[in-house]
Formats: C-alpha cells, structure tokens, sequence
C-alpha cells in the first residue's frame, strides 16, 4: 500500500529535478568535502608528529648503525693522522708492514723539493750542488747517519748549517696531520714515490679520523663475545620476567582478586598497582635502601648473626633476583588490570552455570576464565616482551648491569656503548647497531606472537544464523 | 525427585526478598513460579540450585537436606534466562562440560552427548560454537547440558524470554515433550501466565516474595483465591467492578446494575464493599443478571471479537464473543452475565 504509493509520488517528481538530484551542485563536489581528503588534513598534525618522533629515531638507528660513528671520530667529517694506532692499522689489518715501517720511521732524503727549499733559505749553492751531483736520490734511516753524510761533504758545513739542512729533507710521516686526501697522499709519495692505488686507499682508510660508512659494527657484533653474554642475559631476564611476574603472577593477582569481595580486591589492586605508578628512581631507592650493607635486609639478618652486605649487588644470583623482581612488580601491574577487566567483562551467568555444572574454582580458571583470556594473555605477553627487552631504567638504576656485567642487558649494553660508558669512548654507531639488532628482534617476535594465538581467529567476527 | 523448600527466606542484606517460603514439588511434576517481575523467582531458583545461601529454612532434595551442600554437589541442572553457554567451547563440548568435570570415561561422554543431542534435535549443530547458533538452537543446547547429567530437578529460569513468537511456542511444547520423556522434576519461572498455564502441571503463583497459591491451571483459573491470582490468570484479563452489597444483592454504584450474590459467597453482610471479578468469556449472550452499558471499543481477533463496554459509572468491562453483526461501536447493549461465575472479592483482595 504505501510502497506503490512511493512509486507514485517518484513519478510525479519532475523529470529535471531528480536529474539535478542525482548529480551534487558543483559546490559541494570539492574535494575538501569528502571524507578522504578532509581527514588528510586533519590527520596532518598526526602525521608530522608520527614521523617526526616515531619513524625518525628508528630510521636515524638504521643509519647510523651502518657508521663508525663515536666519540673519536665526531659525528661530523675528520681529518687524516698517520698515528701509531693508524700505522699498526695499516700492517694488521692490509698487510702492509713494509710501508707502514716506511712511513712510520724517521727517514731523511735528498730530493729536489729538499733542495730547493735549501736555495730558498740562502745556503751556499756549492754545498747544493755536491748534494745535488753526489747524492741525489739517496735515503738514509737515521738524522744521525743522515747528519754524518753532510759533515762530510767537500764543504764540510759547520754543525748549525748540517741542522738546518737536515730539517729539510726529514720525511717521516709519523704523528703528521694532513687535512685533505690529496696532502696525505703527496707527503707519502714522498717517502715511498711508488705507492700503489691498493696502498693508497688503505693508508686513507688507516689514517682517517672521521666516521665512514661499515657494516663492520655487525661483523664486530656476530663475532663479539660479549655479544653472547649479554643476549643470553636479556633471554633469561625477559623469560623470567614475563613468565614469573608479567603473565603468571598478574593472572594469579587477577582471579584471586575476582574471587574475593570487591572492596579488599580494589584495595589489593592498588597495593600492587604502586610500583607502576611511583617513578621508577624512587621505586628503585627504596628497594635500594631495603638491600644496602645498611639497609633493612642487612640490619634485619645481623640479628641472625649475617654479616651485613650490598645484598643487590652481593653476588649475580642476588642481582639477578633483585632485577627480576624489581621489573616484574612493576610489569604485573599492568597484567593485573587488563587481566581482571578481561575476567569482570566474562558474564557473571557463566561463572554460575560452571558452578551447577560441577566445577570448583579452580576448575573455573581453568575451563571457563583462562580460555576466554587467550587474547588478553597474548596482549600482555606481546606487549610486554617488547617493553622488556627495551626496559632500561629499573636495571639501570638497580644494579647498573652489575656485578661485573652479571646484569648486563642488551638495552643496558646499548646505553652503556653508545651513551655512558668508562672508558670515555662512546661507540655512536656499534650502539645504533645494537638498537637495530633490537628493534628486528622486537619486530620477529611480534610476527611469531600473532602467528602463535591465530590472531585471525581471534578478531574473527562471529556467523550468527538466525 | 521430590523437593522441598521448607519455612525459606532469602534476605539481601536488609532486605528480605523471600519471607518463610514452603513449596513442595511433586516427584516427576512441572512447576510453574509465576509472578511479576522482581517478586523473588530467580532467587528461589538460585537458592534451590546453590548459587545463593539461604537465609533461613531448609531446601530437602528427596528425603536428603541440600541447605548447606554446595551448587557442586547438588547435581542441579539449571538453563539460565541468557542460556549461558561457554562461547569457547564447541556445542559438544558445551553438552560434555559437566560430565568431563565428573570426570566420565570419555567413550561414556560421548555416549550420553549423542544421546543427548538427539533427545533435543541439535545433532547436526554439535561441531558449532554458541555464537554460531541461533537463539532456539541456543536453547536447545542449554536444555541438553542441562540434563546430560541426569540431575535431581531441572531449573528453567525464564528459558523463552529470549526469543521470538513463533519460536517461543515451538520451544514452548518442546521443553515440555522432553520433560516428559524424561520424566524429570522441574521448575519453570516465568511472569507469562500463558507459558505457565500451557507447560506445566502445576502453577505457584508468588507477589512480593510470598507464594499466594497453588493449584493446577484449570483449578487456579477456575478458583483464584486472591483478587492478584485473577487479575494474572487469563488473557484477555478479568475486569473488576466496585459493588455493594445491599438487599442481598450487589448493587454498582452509579451505574443502575445490581447483580445476584454467587451463592459460595452468599455470607455477605449488607453493606460490604466488594470488588466483582467478570471474566471477558462470561459476559455474553446468557446469564441471570443483566449489564447496561456501550460499546466502547472493538478489537478484531478473527474467530472472536473483543468488544469493551464502558457502564454508566465510567468503569469498562471486557467480553470476548463469537464476532457478531448486530453489534458495532457506541451502540447502547444489555449482556448477561452468570452469577455462578462471578468473583468476588473483599476489598483487601482475598476472595470471599
Ligand atoms: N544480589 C542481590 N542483592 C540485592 N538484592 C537483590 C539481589 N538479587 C536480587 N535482589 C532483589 O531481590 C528481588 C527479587 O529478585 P529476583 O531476581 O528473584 O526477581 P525475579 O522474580 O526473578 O524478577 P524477574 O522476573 O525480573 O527476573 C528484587 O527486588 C531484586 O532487586
Ligand atoms: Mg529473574
């Protein structure tokens, strides 16, 4: 009744208006005024901000973990020194010893350059000449055995000239600074006037103080031994963690809170809630003040006749115990509330049908509340490996990677190589390796995480047939 | 198994919600708890079933005292109003729950799942999630892992709120059909009277926490001891006139109608005030007293017509008859009513 109705007022609708209907006046048909574009330019801001702040700092890691970039060589463009470190460079790593004893030595030869110079400051021409006729071309090891050849020419110059000439014909190279290519390669031409392009370019790259382009840092990083220590420390520190406090102790905290009236849960929560919500120094002080040879471990077992020590950083095992309990109270937080949320959003009417079912608590947890919780859990575990294995400030300020590196995570390792370390030689660029490493690891991880809990399955809506 | 809810109460802190219950449900019987939203149903069903402790009282499964047994060991099977089901869990799985929790042979599980599964139709579905089932289907499986584990009595809480007209009535003689291969005891809550009515052998009308009446369908429609129990029963639902008596007969007020005493109320004082119960189907075309009044209103059910006629005082009767041609709006009619099957009742609601 009413649709044919409908179809008879369509009709009666003037041709000419249902056509202007059908196309929008040309007023509105700017792009501004689809969605698409206008929420581009409210996105901007966003956008400027994300890549500013998010895709930068990664994109800078990547660049500069393909750098020698450090506190020697600056972060700006260097100069060439043929120093003793460069030299030894030169022999070890090209296998060039030879030049680098030439060029390492003090070496004195008569050369037309020298000579020249010698006209220029006004020696007598006759002492040139004889140089110039009797020795041209001529290198001698030593200034001493240099200095003896000139006294004894014809014209036997007196002590102050044979200084002065000798001077001028030293060519060692050694502790020279040069700023250019070009310099570096004449002076040593002049030492060794057969260089080849092979020895040329080692001798720039030894001699080199600035940063270039490697990929050394990985090479370094695969082969390094500390390299292992420190992954296997950040395996351990992050399994147990996540395992102990992360998942299975917030769940523990999580169902037994949903089990018990809800004004002590809620003030249970908070209790735990504290570390997340305390900075992190004065987290960790406390906990410093609770293990210091003054503290109250120490003043509380010399009761017992137990002498009082930095229980922290006493041995590894304790430091071990404190690091991982230091950032698991703070990481089961988290876990905690996402995992009760996730246990108060389960109908109150499942809990009583399992009960009339015949399942006690802890069959519940098991049937009823951990198998909806699959999601939550792969959540927090996702999350917070990736916030562990980048978790610096806890361990830093606790136990600084001690004792004796027992502690030393790779997030800590990177900050110590790149930003703080005793030596006074911050490694830029093996650092931002470091990172990049972390960052893949981050990125895999994730990948197998999702693949693990079927994140399709999950997200998957679900097929109501009615 | 027979149950007995003995001198119960069920208070929520200060508040008593049940006060001194005793109902007694027949070995093998369908009892209806019918009553007004918020009257004290689901809490008698969680009580019987052992998700809420008991004020005071006693609740008897057989001969056996369950008061302070826990809902675990009560071997209770409950279909809850939201059915419940374990949305991770397969509807085999959902149908196998409480056996694996007794932890049954699983060749045994499988056993009484398929049997299960047949009793209720849902065979073809086992393979399903819940989310992946319709609201009877849904249903269905509720009922089956209600009853795989043979319980002592089985709880329907509201079982068809949830779902549409028709299926609400194809569900209706279900639940019935396999309450009865099974013989099981069972207790249906509900506030739709007509589901009561149709499912069940015997209905326990509640208000307010207390159990006004029991009685089979027919007695309590026929019998209803308070003014509450007649006002549920019956649809469309009974009329109530103001009356007085007065020279042995009821006379109402304003409106030049006086009618006969019943005769099991005779023993009425002149001069009481009393409220008349007329049921729609006993206002018509034969009867010993007579009712003016106009026709106010005509709602067209197709075989019947219900026709309100508003009396001189304002107050509206109902009468549902064969549709008549001889009838139509604001006509001025006389209908007869019987006096046998008038109800009458005390001011304060009890039946006289
Ligand atoms: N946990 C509780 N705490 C306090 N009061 C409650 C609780 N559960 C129920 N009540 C109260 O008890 C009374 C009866 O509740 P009940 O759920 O038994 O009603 P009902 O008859 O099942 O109603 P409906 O038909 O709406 O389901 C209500 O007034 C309700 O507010
Ligand atoms: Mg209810």
């Amino acid at each position: 009744m009413s649709a044919s109705r409908d179809i008879v007022e369509a009709a009666a609708v003037p041709a000419g208006a249902a056509a202007a209907s059908a196309h929008p006046p040309r007023w509105r048909a700017g792009w501004l005024n689809s969605s698409r574009g206008l929420g581009l330019i409210l996105l901007m801001p966003a956008l400027v901000l994300v890549v500013l702040f998010f895709l930068m700092p990664v994109v800078l890691t990547g660049v500069f973990a393909f750098t020698n970039m450090s506190t020697a060589t600056g972060i700006s463009g260097g100069t060439y020194q043929v120093t003793p470190g460069a030299l030894r460079e030169l022999a070890d790593r090209h296998g060039m010893d030879e030049l680098a004893e030439k060029l390492g030595q003090p070496s004195f030869v008569v050369d037309e350059q020298g000579l020249k110079a010698l006209e220029e400051m006004g020696i007598e021409p006759a002492i040139i000449a004889d140089l110039r006729e009797g020795h041209l071309g001529e290198t001698h090891a030593s200034r001493r055995e240099f200095e003896r050849m000139l006294r004894d020419l014809p014209e036997r110059p007196d002590t102050r000239t044979v200084k002065r000439i000798s001077g001028e014909f030293s060519r060692s190279l050694a502790n020279s600074r040069f700023s250019s290519r070009e310099s570096l390669l004449a002076a040593a031409e002049g030492v060794d006037p057969e260089l080849t392009e092979e020895e040329k370019t080692a001798l720039v790259q030894a001699t080199y103080t600035g940063w270039v382009w490697t990929a050394d840092n990985f090479r370094r990083m695969a082969s390094s031994r500390d390299t292992v220590r420190i992954l296997l420390n950040t395996i351990f520190f992050v399994a147990t963690t996540l395992i102990i406090f992360n998942t299975a102790f917030a769940m523990l905290l999580a169902i037994t809170t949903h089990y018990i009236p809800e004004r002590p849960a809620g003030i249970f929560r908070i209790i735990w809630f504290l570390p997340r919500i305390s900075p992190a120094v004065i987290y960790v002080l406390l906990w410093k003040w609770f293990a210091w040879d003054t503290g109250f471990l120490s003043a509380f077992l010399d009761n017992f006749g137990i002498r009082p020590r930095n229980w922290m950083l006493d041995t590894a095992a304790n430091a071990w115990f404190f690091v991982i309990v230091i950032n698991g109270f703070v990481g089961a937080s988290m876990g905690m509330v996402i995992f009760s949320s996730a246990i108060k959003a389960i109908p109150e009417s499942l809990f009583h049908a399992a009960s009339v079912d015949g399942a006690y608590r802890w069959q519940q947890v098991r049937h009823i509340i951990l198998p909806q919780l699959k999601w939550p859990i792969l959540f927090v575990t996702c999350y917070q490996t990736l916030s562990l294995l980048t978790s610096i400030e806890q361990t830093l300020l606790a136990t600084d990677g001690g004792p004796g590196g027992a502690t030393e995570i790779w997030s800590l390792a990177i900050y110590h190589t790149a930003l703080n370390n005793y030596a006074g030689n911050l490694q830029y660029g093996y650092g931002a390796a470091m990172a990049l490493v972390l960052v893949v690891i981050g990125i895999v991880l994730s990948l197998i995480y999702l693949r693990v809990f079927n994140y399709r399955a999950l997200v998957a809506k679900p097929r109501i047939e009615l | 198994m027979r149950i007995l809810l003995d001198h119960f109460s069920k208070s929520f802190g200060s508040v008593r919600v049940i006060d001194d219950m005793t109902l007694e449900i027949k070995d093998g019987e369908m009892l209806a708890l019918l009553g007004p939203s918020g009257c004290g149903k689901s809490t008698t069903l969680f009580a019987i079933c052992g998700i809420h402790k008991v004020t005071s009282g006693r609740i008897l499964f057989g001969d056996r005292d369950v008061t302070n047994v826990s809902s675990q060991e009560r071997n209770v099977g409950v279909v809850f109003q939201s059915y419940a089901l374990y949305p991770h869990m397969t509807v085999r799985e959902n149908i196998a729950f409480p056996l694996r929790i007794r932890s049954l042979p699983e060749a045994e599980i499988k056993r009484l799942v398929n049997e299960m599964a047949g009793l209720v139709h849902i065979g073809s579905l086992l393979d399903r999630r819940p989310a992946e089932l319709s609201g009877g289907q849904q249903q269905r499986v509720a009922l089956a892992r209600a009853l795989v584990r043979r319980p002592n009595v089985l709880l329907l809480d509201e079982p068809l709120a949830n779902l549409d007209a028709k299926l609400r009535l194809e569900m209706r003689s279900e639940i019935r059909r396999i309450q009865l291969e099974t013989g099981i005891t069972a207790i249906l809550v509900t506030h739709d009277q007509v589901e009561a009515m149709s499912m069940c052998d015997r209905i326990a009308i509640m208000n307010n926490g207390q159990i006004i009446q029991i009685a089979t369908p027919q007695e309590m429609y026929r019998n209803p001891r308070t003014a509450f129990v007649a006002g549920f029963l019956g649809n469309p639902p009974i009329a109530f006139i103001d009356a007085v008596a007065r020279d042995g007969m009821l006379a109402v007020e304003n409106a030049d109608i006086r009618l006969p005493i019943p005769r099991e109320a005779d023993r009425v004082p002149e001069g009481t005030p009393v409220v008349v119960g007329i049921r729609p189907e006993n206002l018509g075309t034969e009867g010993d007293a007579a009712i003016r009044g106009r026709v106010s209103f005509i709602e067209t059910q197709g075989r019947e017509n219900l026709y309100d006629i508003t009396l001189a005082n304002g107050k509206v009767l109902r009468s549902i008859q064969r549709v008549r041609d001889d009838v139509s709006l604001h006509d001025e009619v006389e209908w007869r009513v019987r006096s046998d099957q008038l109800f009458l009742f005390a001011q304060n609601g009890e039946r006289l």
